[in-house]
């Protein structure tokens, strides 16, 4: 991992909440598609593939994924279950979290929103690649 | 409205041509258990929900089913990167060629065009939370009929994450139909 940011300890700690709900850190959760550990339900793979980044640029992108993905998996649960305080506590940090990071990563590569600093630049900076669908 | 991230929900980097899981995969693009279907079928439900946790959850999926369409675009058009005109024919993909040339057109497996009968929607939750439980099985089995059909791992791996998305989606819609029948009783009446 790059000494950019400390994933480890900064990003990724443990989180453990009152109500015995098991779940899986952004990172884990991401790459088996599922925060929730009792409702992870794999077929075919014996293992979650690893996502394998290929710059900083990718490996960057992958923490702010997970957090993303924490983020509206945690929110599809709250959705329905609104009353629980540590989720939406925990959804709060990995929301604060993921936005510092997207804050980090467009100020560096280009924006990923139209709402980011970084467009404004010369010339018009939304254009640039990559875009989603484009492969390496 | 909608913001847009420049980004998939789950990254896609295939490197090797495949015409006939192209084929297959523009079933979930433009097919009647689809993602564009699922998209446009939770948000356009969302309206008629009894309760702001039904709002909710339909707005949330369904515009996390707009995430997994543009998932399922990416693939397919990786996978026909470079793919000549007498490819696509001999991986049955004519009728997409004669119809948009080598663009992602939402049509199913076969060639039949996306229809709006795909977004059901009867206004009454039960029939409705009911029909999208059934959807999020039915996509979760298409999930696995793709992967029992390739072994590339840049294919699975985005397969796999869209068919454990299908399983989180199914148990949501189970608690919140859950939740209605016990708050508006057997009737389903919800006035």
């Amino acid at each position: 991992m790059n000494n950019y940011f400390d994933i480890d300890n900064k990003f990724f700690n443990k989180d453990i909440n009152k109500q015995n709900i098991d779940l899986y850190d952004p990172y884990e959760g991401f790459i088996r598609g599922n925060m929730y550990k009792e409702l992870y339900d794999p077929y075919k793979i014996s293992s979650p593939y690893e996502i394998k980044p290929m710059n900083e640029q990718a490996e960057m992108l992958t923490y702010i994924d997970a957090l993303c993905f924490a983020c509206i998996d945690l929110g599809l649960y709250l959705d329905v279950f609104p009353n629980n305080k540590d989720i939406i506590n925990l959804f709060n940090k990995y929301n604060r979290q993921k936005n510092s990071l997207m804050d980090k990563y467009q100020e560096k590569f280009g924006p990923l929103t139209l709402d980011s600093d970084a467009l404004n630049a010369y010339p018009w900076a939304w254009n640039e690649r990559p875009w989603p669908w484009d492969n390496n | 409205m909608w913001i847009y991230e420049k980004k998939l929900e789950y990254p896609v980097n295939i490197k090797n041509k495949d015409l006939k899981m192209a084929k297959l995969l523009l079933d979930q693009y433009g097919g009647a258990d689809g993602e564009y279907a699922a998209a446009m079928r939770y948000l356009n439900q969302r309206y008629s929900m009894p309760d702001e946790k039904g709002f909710a959850l339909l707005n949330d999926i369904g515009t996390e089913e707009l995430a997994h369409v543009e998932m399922i675009a990416t693939m397919v058009t990786q996978l026909m990167k470079g793919a000549t005109t007498k490819e696509l024919e001999n991986a049955g993909l004519t009728p997409n060629y004669v119809y948009s040339d080598h663009a992602i057109f939402p049509l199913n497996a076969n060639g039949v065009p996306f229809s709006s009968a795909y977004i059901e929607t009867k206004g009454d939750y039960r029939a409705d939370l009911e029909s999208d439980m059934a959807a999020e099985q039915r996509a979760r089995a298409t999930y696995e009929y793709l992967m029992n059909l390739t072994n590339d791992p840049d294919l699975l791996a985005p397969l796999s994450f869209l068919r454990q998305r299908e399983v989180v989606h199914y148990q949501r819609f189970k608690e919140l139909r859950d939740y209605y029948l016990e708050k508006y009783g057997k009737s389903y009446k919800t006035k």
